[in-house]
């Protein structure tokens, strides 16, 4: 593993921790050990891939004493980074949140099934006819030519 | 150097640029009545088994690789689009089967007003054609493609039943349509072509999955590649896919003789024709019109009137989301239109504005989707993220609003002078504006979705005016009409300038309407194929 990265996972890590905070027994987004998943989600896209680096980079040029700076001034850090770098910003959260939310702890917690939506799909009562009963009811509107 | 695949007599009868909802429909036709017809894609066949709905990163995948903008998901196959002057972002799939690959399958007519806005309503022009011209169109395209709904509708003409009962409502939409019924508006089960119940070879019914924009697993969905292509290459029709059009060629006296583009290995490659249709869409199409310039043709095919590419229409998007207190679970069934409210598609002058619109009701999806905001702003990241997210999981549901789009010239396709595809070929550039017109009808429709909310008891309601990635509707860029000196085409999709050139994607359409195009651009298709069938036998070889 090379130094960058190692750098770029500390700073996901605390830009996660700042994200999604620690809730019941999960501890916040950035101790779960879900950065490798993000970056290696991220990489199943190069134009993605391209994008995700780049912003990492603008936020660690952006703020280049994030990892030791209270949690307050981080929050402010990453205000300042969604307001003036909205895409960038975009796309870290984007993947933080997807990938967070493919979790299986998470899943637990909300209780989200965690399946695929497919090939199980999910139940719907049958079309039941009865629910026209009042449409019905109106005369024809549409515009006669 | 161009390759013409050996030395025998490749000549077809017709061939059909663009695998999609139309060149599907007009590949079967055609073949079915012995015309030798080839179709060229610059896609490839997909196998429904490997639709991103099934991988665990399907979250990811919506918004890369399966993406419905092409901007976004940049493969090979796709063409890069300028969107720069353009507030719409246009969505499409390309390979066989087109964006119906990626589309809802929501499928209403148009409204016989449609066919006649000039007349009625002093704006845009008729149609050279009427509803009832294409009414036994609509119904021999429901046949193929499988329609789900119901008769009985007030907003709309009788017609044919449709093949299988509409989708379930649940409880969910259930919510909302007790609350069109308290206003006293009108609502009434979408029609789909998403199987109620199986329908067509090797198609099974819906299993409510929801992602009914990636690509449809148990093939509930109708696309092409599952409908009319099996017929078409039954017939002996040919599709080469990975075949890019670089132009439409033409001899000395301005007919088309077929076209020239990059097979599969990058091989230049020249296929000979009697005949051209173009079903490419609405961007697609006039990109290749503007490329095919020619001794004849100095501003490019079909372009006599300078056109081509002019009068885009996108149908612009207003939606409006509405948080409910319980959980109603509203991941369960498809994303979009399982109903619909046309209280206000027809013209109606007191409200300012002319033409109308559509509503379309639409639930949400799972918590990944949720958490990036659906179809609003994503969830707060920080203290309050928990809780939003639990607010909202569940208990989202929207309110589309698909208006009309009137033509206006300044609305565009045209070439970009630096963007190219992986072929190098130019790639279309967009230039769109938003009428007042579209906007007061927008805002109307924002004020009652509003209302709609309130009544259903929502606790929060979020507006986004315009969709940015709304753009699935391509159409007006090269007209019909009778006047050849201000339309593109005739009523039967011919070109005016080009007698063995004909059109037959959302190119062609003179108003937007306010509903989804897919089944009035098949049946304008299948309109012109039986034009072509029943008239031109001279293009039999």
């Amino acid at each position: 593993m090379t130094s960058q990265h190692s750098t770029q996972e500390q700073l996901l890590e605390a830009i996660m921790d700042r994200m999604i905070p620690a809730i019941g027994d999960l501890p916040s987004a950035g101790q779960m050990g879900l950065v490798d998943e993000i970056i290696q989600l991220a990489a199943k896209q190069k134009r993605f891939e391209d994008l995700f680096h780049s912003a990492t980079a603008a936020f660690e040029s952006s703020s280049p004493d994030f990892l030791t700076s209270s949690e307050s001034v981080q929050d402010g850090n990453l205000k300042t980074f969604e307001s003036n770098n909205p895409e960038h910003f975009n796309t870290i959260r984007t993947i933080v949140y997807i990938v967070y939310y493919k979790d299986s702890r998470v899943h637990k917690r909300i209780g989200w099934d965690g399946q695929p939506p497919q090939p199980q799909g999910y139940e719907m009562d049958p079309w039941d006819e009865s629910v026209l009963v009042n449409a019905r009811k109106r005369e024809p509107f549409w515009r006669k030519v | 150097m161009t390759s013409n695949h050996g030395s025998k007599d490749m000549t077809v009868d017709v061939l059909i640029i663009g695998a999609g909802a139309s060149g599907a429909a007009a590949a079967a036709s055609l073949s079915e009545a012995g015309f030798k017809v080839k179709c060229l894609e610059q896609g490839f066949w997909q196998d429904p088994s490997k639709y991103a709905s099934a991988s665990a990163d399907y979250d990811f995948e919506m918004l890369t690789n399966w993406s419905v903008d092409p901007n976004k998901r940049q493969l090979d196959e796709d063409y890069p689009i300028n969107i720069d002057n353009s507030p719409v972002t246009p969505v499409m799939f390309n390979g066989v089967g087109g964006s119906t690959i990626l589309w809802t399958a929501h499928t209403p007519r148009f409204h016989p007003s449609d066919f006649r806005v000039k007349t009625l309503d002093g704006v845009a022009d008729d149609w050279p054609l009427t509803y009832e011209d294409l009414a036994g169109y609509y119904d021999r395209n429901d046949e193929v493609m499988g329609c789900s709904g119901i008769n009985g509708d007030p907003a709309n003409p009788p017609r044919k039943p449709r093949q299988m009962p509409p989708l379930p409502i649940g409880s969910d939409g259930m919510r909302l349509i007790n609350a069109f019924e308290k206003l006293d508006w009108h609502w009434w089960p979408s029609d789909n072509y998403i199987n109620s119940e199986p329908y067509g070879e090797g198609r099974d019914a819906c299993n409510f999955c929801g992602h009914v924009h990636m690509g449809c697993f148990k093939r509930a969905k109708a696309s092409t590649d599952l409908t009319y292509w099996p017929l078409a290459l039954k017939n002996g029709a040919v599709i080469e896919t990975g075949a890019r059009v670089r132009r439409i060629t033409t001899d000395s006296s301005g007919i088309a003789t077929g076209a020239d583009y990059v097979d599969s290995k990058g091989v230049e490659r020249h296929q000979p024709a009697r005949s051209v249709v173009m079903a490419a869409n609405g961007i697609g199409t006039a990109r290749l019109l503007l490329l095919s310039k020619s001794d004849s043709h100095p501003d490019g095919l079909a372009n006599s009137t300078g056109l081509v590419g002019k009068n885009l229409m996108f149908h612009p998007f207003a939606m409006i989301t509405g948080v409910f207190p319980e959980n109603m679970k509203t991941w369960q069934g498809p994303l979009s239109n399982f109903a619909m409210s046309q209280e206000f598609y027809e013209t109606d002058e007191s409200r300012g504005f002319v033409r109308g619109y559509t509503y379309q009701f639409q639930r949400s999806l799972g918590p990944g989707w949720v958490a990036n905001g659906g179809f609003t702003n994503a969830i707060p990241w920080g203290d309050s993220h928990h809780e939003e997210l639990e607010k909202r999981l569940g208990s989202m549901m929207a309110i589309a609003v698909i208006g009309d789009d009137l033509p206006e010239p300044h609305n565009s396709v045209d070439l970009d002078p630096d963007l190219t595809d992986s072929d190098g070929v130019p790639a279309p550039r967009i230039n769109y504006t938003l009428s007042q017109n579209s906007r007061d009808l927008l805002d109307h429709g924002i004020k009652n979705a509003t209302k709609v909310f309130e009544t259903a008891g929502a606790t929060d309601i979020y507006v986004d005016p315009l969709m940015r990635q709304s753009g699935w509707h391509l159409m007006g860029t090269a007209r019909m009409g009778e006047d050849s000196s201000n339309s593109v085409v005739d009523k039967w999709g011919q070109a005016h300038d080009v007698d063995n050139l004909f059109i037959i994607d959302g190119s062609v359409f003179v108003t937007g309407a306010a509903v989804n195009p897919t089944p009035t651009i098949q049946a304008l298709a299948l309109r012109t194929a039986d034009y072509i069938i029943a008239n031109r036998n001279d293009l039999k070889g």
